[in-house]
């Protein structure tokens, strides 16, 4: 036994080893820092240990133990997580499900996948391809998170636009809860009775238990599809032009907008052909059956011209496997790795407007900038009115710190004063725990509160997360430096 | 507010039906959210329970009313709150009947995404409470999918709120979906925001016949891979081809298989062609404003006033196998074969007994493959032995849980939903 650990959680290390092999389990220093943060890494905390499980069984033995020894615990997944959602608060074990990795079944006929909670992401896109059929959530983060984190976070990505989030597309899970027994919530057919507990779960953020399995639903794959490259002398008139689409009644599969200052980036990072002095480009899909999609096309160019936009590339296709296609979505979601070469640190923001209000957010993000003299790039899912600011600001100066916190937090006031959200997709976390009391009233708080409590009594599973339960709230010093998506 | 006993169930009429042969002490219907949350007060005082009530289509949904008490009418709660048209969204009052939403919708030329049947009647709260939706589900998803925010008033005399009024928002936990489905036990439903689409410009349904189910099967198969994207695939027996689609000319006496593709003009053309030269038979095509009637009475089927339905999800593997598996002539059904529901209405007379073993071989054959059936329409009194929600799932533990949490003194509809009675 190693000197390192907690001496109050020696004896639990060691069951734990004996369990599930020494292999299975770190617990000395040195391996233990790699899971001091996830993708927010403004805050920081240790767990004391973190185990390796591989199969439910083992999962159920540790989340019993962990109840024998009074210590607190963790899910986590691939640790991409922009709001700390996997931080071991109280330190405690930390669960990693990435040895559970199996793809259990697909079953393309009953149009369902059941998957283990660490698979990736794209493993099950890889898996299917061919089969007609997909996984529609599709996170910029796509080749590391899993599908377990997925649905703890209830993912969204740029063509959850018309397929809908991570919950439209989840029939089920199996949940080890905080108790450590094994609940199938839902099932491989689309209804069941009684309440919606896949719907409650999904998007918990490891509140309730440990997902170990997922029965995923899958879509048909589209007929065909047009990818256009359009091309704004500046912001506003892009957003005006996301804004005219959507009141159009169009609803693209996928509606992303890439600023300057992001366009630099991916220019500089890739070289994918994006025009460097546009003030912004939109990346607008549209799919489904083919005869349709010239209209489709065609009605969006005219909405695009009409707000001083040109049509820069117009990519028609069949699978989305397709090299052209492929390069634009791979420069869109490789975004966040070139924004290194902009700003030394920087914080992705997540919030959301209704779509109409985006020329008026992000004229708004504008003053912020100018006042707050802190300079804001931006790429997001313009067609959910999801938005992804991204502060630029140097660490190591102190008023900058100050003033790019100001700044976030003025803008994601704006985004409640319009009607909005503090969080699209990448959740509450530790991060914004904060600002929920600014979005839901004491009453509110405390409906979820009693629903917290009652599916994760001892509150030892996932402790202040998700919502602020039990005086949690963290006042930020920091406005963090994280990747975006 | 007249708060009386609440120790016996009052004779008929009482103060209206409460569903399964039930009457409310009292009736009331509060104009302001302040005034329900005074209401559910006064009825938690007086040690009664409440039943919350829209346009009572669904009454007799569930497992009978468990405890005297009052019925709460939502129908004075039914305005607009906020229609963006623009964002594709709406927040409405519960107790809106869906025809009135509808037709602001119709302004915008937008529409609702799931269906309804006796919109006239039946309100927003009531079909979000009891998630009902038809065939388009299969193509625009089920209520679950629409919903992105919700009010109720708990069974404390506070209205919550959870999720809100964008398309996309993670922040607390999805309410919206919790009370999708839990038919009132929860809470009382006032408001809801739902997304919103446009209204496609064209719609064909085609139908072919059958003279058994099976060949239809490999017909719904062969749509994971061909290139029409339908809203919607039904198969209906010989009995609901019948009743369905006698007005529209639907055959009765055969199996009919019915596509239905909504888009652009050009693109159902295609789809239509298409569909014609894969499946290589002929067939025959309701179009536009004459598809109407027949998508109308895809919706309805389950709101027929039959004694005995049956509400069955499967694989949509399962579904040709277990429609031959019925006794022909005791059943009408209709399936969402895309989706693996089937929707069987009793045909003639039953006995208890009768119907109890029908119900059980059926209830067999879904249980098999992972499914379940539930009853939707029985006698009351059948209601114990038919097992109305079918065998005890192992997450209605969770659910108990959290019912004791939101409603500790079972309050809200006591005794109806799943996993209580
Ligand atoms: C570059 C980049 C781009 C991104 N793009 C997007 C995007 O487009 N859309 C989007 O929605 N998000 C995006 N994200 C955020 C993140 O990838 C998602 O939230 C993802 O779903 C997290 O998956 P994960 O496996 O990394 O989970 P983790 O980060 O490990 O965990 C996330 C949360 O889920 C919980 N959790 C994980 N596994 C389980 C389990 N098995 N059971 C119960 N709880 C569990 C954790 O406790 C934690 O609260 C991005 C992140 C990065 C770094």
């Amino acid at each position: 036994m190693t000197a390192t650990a907690a001496p109050t959680t020696i004896p639990l290390v060691r069951e734990l080893a004996a369990l599930l092999g020494e292999d299975g389990v770190l617990h000395r220093r040195d391996e233990l820092v790699v899971y001091e943060c996830d993708g927010y890494v403004i805050e920081k905390a240790v767990p004391d240990v973190v185990v390796f499980p591989t199969s439910t069984e083992q999962v159920v033995e540790v989340v019993k133990l962990c109840n024998q020894h009074d210590v607190p615990f963790v899910p986590r997944g691939a640790g991409t997580s922009l709001a700390g959602g996997t931080l071991p608060i109280g330190g405690g074990v930390m669960i990693s499900l990435t040895r559970m990795k199996r793809i259990v079944e697909i079953n393309a006929r009953d149009r369902y996948a059941i998957v283990e909670a660490g698979v990736v992401n794209v493993w099950l896109t890889r898996a299917l391809a061919g089969t007609g059929v997909h996984f529609a959530p599709d996170p910029s983060s796509q080749t590391a998170c899993t599908i377990g984190g997925n649905v703890a976070t209830n993912a969204g990505g740029p063509h959850t636009l018309k397929y809908g989030v991570t919950i439209n597309h989840v029939r089920g899970v199996e949940l080890v809860t905080p108790e450590g027994e094994v609940v199938q919530i839902g099932g491989v057919v689309e209804d069941q009775p009684g309440f919606d507990l896949t719907g409650l779960l999904v998007g918990s953020e490891g509140t309730f238990g440990i997902v170990t399995k997922v029965i995923v639903g899958l879509c048909r794959d589209p007929e065909a599809g047009r990818t256009l490259l359009a091309v704004f002398p500046t912001v506003e008139d892009s957003v005006e032009a996301v804004s005219g689409i959507v009141a159009a009644g169009i609803v693209p599969a996928a509606l992303e907008m890439i600023d300057n200052l992001m366009i630099r980036a991916v220019e500089a990072a890739f070289h994918f052909g994006f025009p460097v002095e546009a003030g912004a480009v939109l990346i607008i899909e549209v799919d489904g059956v083919d005869a349709a999609l010239d209209h489709e096309a065609q009605a969006i160019s005219e909405i695009v011209q009409a707000h001083g936009g040109t049509i820069d590339k117009a990519i028609g296709w069949r699978t989305r496997e397709e090299p052209e296609y492929k390069a634009i979505w791979k420069a869109r979601k490789m975004a966040f790795g070139a924004i290194g070469r902009v700003s030394p640190t920087f914080c992705t923001q997540d919030g959301v407007v209704p779509r109409t209000a985006l020329p008026h957010i992000l004229r708004f993000m504008e003053g912020v900038s100018e006042r707050t003299n802190i300079r804001i790039a931006n790429v997001f899912h313009a067609g959910d009115g999801n938005l992804h600011p991204i502060i630029l600001f140097d660490e190591q100066d102190p008023d900058q710190v100050k003033r790019a916190l100001q700044a976030s937090h003025e803008i994601l006031d704006e985004c409640i004063r319009l009607g909005g959200s503090v969080t699209g997709e990448h959740g509450i976390g530790v991060e914004k725990l904060a600002m929920m009391p600014k979005l839901f009233t004491p009453d509110d708080l405390a409906a979820m509160t009693a629903v917290h409590d009652a599916l994760n009594p001892d509150n030892r599973c996932s402790p202040a997360k998700k919502i602020p339960v039990g005086g949690h709230c963290i006042e930020r010093t920091s406005p963090g430096r994280r990747a975006p998506a | 507010m007249n708060v009386d006993d609440r120790s016996a169930w009052p004779d008929a009429p009482g103060a209206g039906p409460l569903g399964d042969g039930r009457y409310a002490a009292a009736v009331h219907r509060p104009t302001t959210v302040a005034e329900l949350c005074e209401v559910v007060k006064a009825e938690a005082a007086a040690g009664g329970a409440v039943y919350p009530q829209g346009g009572r289509t669904g009454l007799d949904f569930g497992l009978p009313p468990a405890r005297p008490g009052a019925a709460v009418d939502l129908t004075a709660l039914a305005d607009v709150v906020d229609y963006p048209h623009a964002d594709m969204t709406i927040t409405v009052r519960a107790g809106m009947t869906v025809a009135a939403l509808q037709a602001i919708l119709d302004e915008h030329n937008q529409r609702l995404l799931f269906e309804v049947p006796r919109a006239d009647r039946a309100t927003v709260g009531g079909a979000l409470a009891t998630g009902v939706c038809g065939p388009r589900r299969l193509g625009l998803g089920r209520p679950r999918d629409s919903i992105i925010g919700v009010s109720f008033v708990t069974a404390a005399g506070v209205e919550v709120k959870g999720g809100g009024r964008v398309v996309k928002n993670v922040a607390g936990y999805d309410f919206p979906k919790l009370l999708t489905g839990s038919l009132g036990s929860l809470g009382i439903i006032t408001q809801a925001t739902l997304k919103v689409r446009p209204r496609p410009a064209a719609s064909a349904l085609i139908w072919l016949t059958a003279d058994r189910p099976e060949p239809l099967d490999a017909r719904v198969a062969a749509f994971n891979t061909s290139s029409v994207r339908p809203t919607a695939i039904e198969i209906l027996d010989p009995s609901a081809s019948q009743a369905l689609g006698g007005p529209v000319g639907l055959k009765g006496g055969s199996w009919t298989l019915i596509v239905g593709v909504e888009d652009d003009a050009d693109s159902v053309a295609w789809q239509v062609d298409r569909f014609r030269r894969e499946a290589g038979v002929d067939f025959d095509v309701l179009r536009d404003e004459a598809s109407a009637p027949l998508w109308s009475a895809l919706a309805a089927f389950q709101a027929d006033d039959a004694p005995l339905a049956c509400t069955a999800s499967l694989r949509p593997s399962r579904i040709a196998a277990f429609l031959a598996g019925l006794r022909p002539g005791r059943w009408a059904s209709q399936a969402h074969a895309g989706n693996g529901v089937v929707r069987m209405r009793g045909l003639g007379e039953w006995t208890e007994g009768e119907a109890a073993e029908a119900v059980d071989a059926a209830r067999a054959a879904a249980v098999r493959d992972g499914g379940n059936l539930v009853v939707a329409r029985c006698p009351t009194a059948w209601k114990p032995r038919l097992r109305v929600w079918g065998e005890p799932r192992g997450d209605w533990a969770l659910g108990r849980k959290i019912k004791a949490a939101l409603d500790p003194n079972g309050l809200m509809n006591p005794g109806r939903f799943a996993g209580e009675g």
